[in-house]
């Protein structure tokens, strides 16, 4: 297929001797907005990690566009560059204000003019709405506006491909919605996107591919309707009704 | 209380007699303090990021073993000057080095002597600063390394736009410390001739004796070069903290900056009425010229 972005193929992953992939393969499209979920320690951040060669894959390949980039030689900074990554802990950079946070990558990676670059991220500024808060400092904003920034951050960089490491996770109740509206709103603009996740609603609604991951495999992958709707395995089922019971 | 008139009395004769050559001596303290640390901080730093290269085993061998005699040699140059006085490092350098040279090397003259105790200085504070600024660079946040990696920065630009930064903030107190330090501890270079501060002391009861209004002197000095030091570095502190409060921006950013590739005035390229074009249809217009005549 010529729109495929991301091609996992057999991908594993070991520290020391503990085994937390294996034989991953899963394919990722222009648009596709693909949901991982899976208990804790199911080894879901590991796999995002690995795609953003955050982590070194044990063996397996990673196929970008075609080409494989696990391999030596591998230029890692231009390739992150392609593919934007929202942490779980926002990690923006504290010596920056929000807008120099979201100027950066642009100037320094991209070589961007600072102008255009100011430009670029005040739109994705406001498009997470955070415009009015450009002058401050990471420190002084809420989870889920640090959130928020993190992802016009991502955003600014132009990016294939997001992925999202569990993004609401630890924010407060009252904050995983103005996120999640915005993940919502970057999904329906036909932005491609790999979410860890254990909103199930979003898994649910937005997603348009689930993978369910347990003890390092993927168990089950599908649409929304045939993973969540109507397990096939037995860990599936049992993984969704603590959900439910929950 | 006459013992306190006549401590004064004794000073204010010093002082009248003496005062330029005290200043003096504050001045060269000061100078030297301000060099040795300034240098002493950048052989820290560049020690610190030696230090913290990330090696991992998949780098190839290369690699790991220039790392591992790099790390060997920072190791040692730490251990070595942080283990011995500092006057003895005066010495083993002003003495050692034209002895071992045969006077080939030697330390002559008065920038002889600025060298050799700038040089002891720096290369002490160097090793103190080396594993401040470990501890410094340790202490940032991994995340904040990956959330460079992330957006494609490399080990370079990590470290200079986003870890140093936040470390450099961290370790100040560290190198308000060496400084003080460095202003106080400066006086032992007496035993190589630098005439500083506490040197002038020496030098003024020689002749004298008035060692105790002398030794208050100095250390009124003292004091208050420390004092405006430890000032002058919370201040610095307060400025690089920047301040608590923001201002909430209400008004539209995206406007306000769109079109400002160059200055308004000198127009855009994709702004058809910018003024010098406006201004030479206006020409045109006045001397007649059609566009067909062209």
């Amino acid at each position: 297929m010529a729109d495929t972005i991301l091609e996992i193929r057999h991908l594993s992953k070991s520290f020391g001797s503990h085994e937390v992939l294996r034989d991953i393969d899963f394919t990722v499209s222009k648009g596709d907005v693909t949901a991982i979920i899976g208990a804790s320690g199911s080894g879901k951040s590991t796999l995002l990690r690995c795609v953003n060669l955050l982590e070194t894959p044990t063996s397996g390949e990673i196929l970008f566009h075609g080409k494989d980039v696990t391999g030596r030689g591998v230029n890692a900074p231009e390739y992150r560059s392609h593919v934007g990554m929202v942490f779980q802990s926002f990690n923006l950079f504290n010596n920056m204000s929000v807008l120099e946070n979201c100027i950066v990558g642009q100037v320094k990676v991209l070589k961007k003019g600072r102008d255009e670059a100011k430009e670029n991220a005040l739109r994705f500024l406001q498009y997470v709405g955070m415009a009015p808060y450009i002058n401050a400092k990471p420190r002084q904003l809420s989870g889920g506006q640090k959130q928020r920034v993190a992802i016009a951050r991502a955003l600014a960089m132009g990016p294939e491909v997001l992925l999202f490491d569990e993004p609401t996770s630890a924010l407060d109740p009252e904050m995983v919605g103005e996120v999640l509206n915005v993940m919502q709103q970057l999904a329906s603009g036909g932005m491609t996107m790999l979410v860890v996740t254990h909103e199930m609603a979003f898994a649910r609604d937005v997603s348009n591919h689930v993978v369910y991951m347990n003890q390092g495999v993927i168990c089950e992958q599908g649409s929304p309707a045939e993973v969540l709707g109507n397990p096939q395995k037995q860990e599936t089922k049992d993984f969704l009704s603590r959900f439910r019971n929950n | 209380m006459d013992l306190f008139a006549k401590l004064i009395n004794d000073i204010s004769r010093l002082w009248t007699k003496y005062s330029s050559f005290y200043l003096g001596g504050i001045w060269s303290t000061l100078k030297l303090a301000v060099i040795a640390t300034v240098i002493g901080v950048l052989i820290g730093l560049v020690c610190g990021i030696l230090n913290t290269i990330p090696c991992g085993r998949n780098d190839n061998i290369v690699k790991r073993a220039v790392l591992k005699i790099i790390r060997f040699v920072v190791r040692a140059y730490v251990e070595i000057f942080r283990g011995t006085p500092m006057v003895l490092q005066a010495v083993f350098i002003f003495y050692g080095l034209p002895y071992f040279s045969n006077g080939a090397v030697a330390f002559r003259g008065n920038s002889g002597m600025w060298l050799a105790a700038v040089l002891v200085v720096s290369i002490n504070t160097g090793a103190y600063m080396a594993e401040s600024v470990r501890g410094g660079i340790i202490s940032v946040d991994p995340g904040q390394t990956e959330g460079a990696k992330a957006i494609g920065m490399t080990h370079v630009q990590t470290m200079i736009h986003v870890i140093l930064p936040q470390a450099l903030r961290n370790i100040i107190p560290q190198i308000g410390n060496n400084f003080i330090i460095n202003i106080k501890d400066t006086s032992v270079m007496f035993v190589i001739g630098f005439v500083e501060f506490f040197a002038t002391h020496r030098n003024i009861v020689g002749v004298n004796l008035m060692y105790f209004p002398s030794a208050a002197i100095e250390m009124v000095g003292y004091l208050c070069l420390t004092l405006a030091a430890s000032f002058l570095l919370r201040w610095l502190e307060k400025r690089l903290d920047g301040s608590d409060n923001y201002e909430l921006v209400s008004d539209d950013q995206l406007v306000m900056a769109a079109g400002t590739y160059a200055h308004p005035d000198r127009g855009t390229p994709f702004d058809e009425r910018h003024k010098p074009s406006r201004d030479e249809v206006i020409q045109e217009v006045k001397i007649g010229k059609q566009r067909g005549e062209r």
